[in-house]
Order: structure tokens, then C-alpha cells, then sequence
């Protein structure tokens, strides 16, 4: 895939996030959808290769432009994750004042919200790919709780789970 | 104070930015120690201005907030280092660990972990849903968070609708319904 589609495909997604993983719905309905360029799986192996490295969680972008892209691709994504970081300084420079206006809180809640909507529901074929088993749903739940109730970071969750994984087929 | 050097204000950005585990709100938390308590290069004013603008603009917030405090520090050219500072080594870090992981699935015991990694990530997205939706529970707008999380669901996982459109739409709900109890 062209890097440079690939660069305003995850700039698109990256724009019309506001946190965390809330750009997902977007790379996937584009890149897994629509163009077909990446698996559920790959999407899935992004994400949780960006959880176990340090840094911030938007570095799934440049895995998946990696792997819709190989190299350039990398860059492409990389290039998308940092571009819209500089709208800070417009902010800082000209609108410090309206960041608190009850207008602009109420878009950001409202984006934020219905960014958690659109996450859950990319949650199912993610889940529908990956847990077939008790024991994955089992993993699965063990790390909704850790993340969602304790403070327990989220390398170790990964860890566990990739330990659990194989303690599960050891068993079985 | 005297404005930082490039290298001064990168070994900064670059120990903190790639050595912290958790995400945005761990790193940033650790930027305040070093870029206020610890340096003086920005006061608790100016790092809680750059930290609510941050939360507000589109993207990686923890980059917003590193193109922010950078700018402030040192200009134009220490938005630019703190951003690269605090992002590239570990996007090649991670470019690495991908195609490690991917030579990996080869072997049945370690397709096995990622087999239980994957169920992980999948928990993991919900409890990120939640995480994002918890806060605005506490606050007297229950209900309005649930309608729109809901709302975005059902646009999404029962109507099809693509992202964009429903982000649009919640973007025009948010600015019309101002919040209460503020």
C-alpha cells in the first residue's frame, strides 16, 4: 500500500481521536474493512505490541502502517502519529482561554463518549477472532479486571496473558 | 531561566517519553517532576495549562502535551525535539519488537502466548471503553454518558455506520448539550 494513502488514512484516524485507543475503530474500518490491507489478527498483534513497549499507546499506528506498508509504511505512520501533537502549540498560542468554555468541554466529553461506543464495538471481532476457548475468555476477562479495577501495568497483563496462553496448551 | 540546550531538553524527553510504561497520564506525570519540580523549565501554571490543551487536542495527548511544554520551553525547535525525542526511539523499539513477535509465530509454544495475548488485547479494549466512560459517570451526567457511548455503540455495532460520521455527530451533540453540574 502507497505511503502516502497510508499516512492520511492513520492521520484521519488519529484526528478524530482524543485518547487511548479511540483511533482504533477508524484504522480498523479503513484498513480492515474497507481496504482489506491488515487481518483482525494483525490489527490485534499491533495493539498489543505497542502495549508491551514503552512510550505512548499511538505507537500501534506506525505498526500498522508497517505492516500495510513495510518500511515506508512504518514512517507513514509514524508521520501520522505526531502530526496532529503540533495543534498544541496553535491551542497554547490562541486559545488557552476557550479550552474551559462549556461549548468546547461538551465537544470533547461528547467525542471522548462516543469514542468508547465505537471502541466497544470493535471489541467483537476482535473477541470473535481471538477467544474460542473458556480458557481465552478466561484471559480475556482476567485482563478487562486487571486493567479496569487495579493499577497493575499493562506489560505484566500482556506477560500473564502471553504466560497463561501457554500454561492453557500445556494443560490441554 | 536560561532556555535549555536541544541536547539537554532531548535527554529529558527522550528518558522520560521511552522508559515509562502505562501510556500518557504515567508519562506525563513524569514529565511534571522533571520539567517543573526537579528543572524549573515550566511552572505548575503553565504545566497545567499544557496538560488541560492536551487532553484537547486530536491524537496522542502525551505528544500534544510534549509539543506543548517543548514550545514553551524553547520554541518552535523544542517542539520539534521533544515530540521526536519522546516518540521515535520507541516507535523503532516497537517496529523491532513487531517483527520479532511475527518470527515468533513459527513456534507452536509461542503462537500458543500469542494466542493468549490476543484474548488479552480483546479485554483489554473493553476495559479501555470503561475507563473512558467511568469518569463521566461521577460527575451528575450519568444518563447523558450513557446515550452517547450507547448511542455511538449501536450506530457502530447494529446500524454499520462508519466512525467519522458518528464522531461528527457526537462532536455537534457535545457543542448543542452543555454539560451540567460545572
Amino acid at each position: 500500500m502507497n505511503a502516502g494513502l497510508i499516512y492520511l488514512l492513520l492521520l484521519k484516524a488519529s484526528v478524530t481521536s482524543f485518547s487511548g485507543l479511540s483511533s482504533l475503530p477508524v484504522v480498523r474500518s479503513d484498513f480492515v474493512v474497507k481496504r482489506k490491507v491488515i487481518t483482525d489478527r494483525q490489527l490485534n498483534t499491533a495493539v498489543a505490541v505497542a502495549r508491551m513497549t514503552p512510550g505512548p499507546l499511538g505507537l500501534y499506528l506506525v505498526l500498522v502502517g508497517h505492516q500495510a506498508g513495510g518500511v515506508a509504511g512504518a514512517a507513514a505512520g509514524f508521520a501520522a502519529m505526531i502530526t496532529p501533537a503540533f495543534a498544541a502549540i496553535g491551542l497554547l498560542r490562541y486559545a488557552g482561554q476557550r479550552a474551559e468554555q462549556p461549548e468546547v468541554r461538551g465537544v470533547v466529553r461528547a467525542v471522548t463518549l462516543a469514542g468508547a461506543g465505537l471502541l466497544l464495538a470493535t471489541a467483537i471481532p476482535f473477541a470473535r477472532d481471538a477467544i474460542g476457548t473458556v480458557a481465552s475468555a478466561a484471559i480475556a476477562a482476567a485482563a478487562f479486571a486487571a486493567l479496569a479495577f487495579t493499577k497493575t501495568d499493562t506489560a505484566w497483563v500482556i506477560a500473564g496473558a502471553a504466560v497463561a496462553g501457554i500454561a492453557t496448551r500445556s494443560v490441554l | 531561566m536560561a532556555t535549555p540546550s536541544a541536547a539537554r531538553l532531548a535527554a529529558v524527553f527522550v528518558r522520560t517519553g521511552n522508559l515509562t510504561f502505562g501510556g500518557g497520564d504515567p508519562t506525563m506525570a513524569a514529565l511534571q517532576r522533571e520539567l517543573v519540580d526537579r528543572r524549573g523549565w515550566l511552572t505548575a501554571e503553565q504545566y497545567g495549562l499544557i496538560f488541560a490543551l492536551a487532553r484537547i487536542t486530536p491524537g496522542t495527548n502525551v505528544l500534544a502535551f510534549c509539543a506543548g511544554a517543548g514550545w514553551r520551553i524553547a520554541g518552535a525547535a523544542g517542539a520539534v525535539v521533544a515530540v521526536l525525542g519522546a516518540s521515535a526511539p520507541s516507535a523503532v523499539v516497537a517496529v523491532w519488537l513487531l517483527s520479532v513477535y511475527q518470527t515468533a509465530a513459527a513456534n507452536v509454544w509461542a503462537a500458543a502466548g500469542m494466542n493468549g495475548v490476543a484474548a488479552a488485547v480483546a479485554g483489554l479494549m473493553v476495559a479501555g471503553a470503561w475507563l473512558l466512560i467511568r469518569p463521566h459517570l461521577r460527575d451528575g451526567n450519568g444518563w447523558r454518558t450513557l446515550l452517547t457511548a450507547g448511542m455511538a455503540f449501536g450506530l457502530s455495532a447494529g446500524l454499520g455506520w462508519p466512525p467519522v460520521p458518528i464522531l461528527g455527530a457526537a462532536a455537534a451533540l457535545g457543542w448543542i448539550w452543555k454539560e451540567e453540574g460545572r
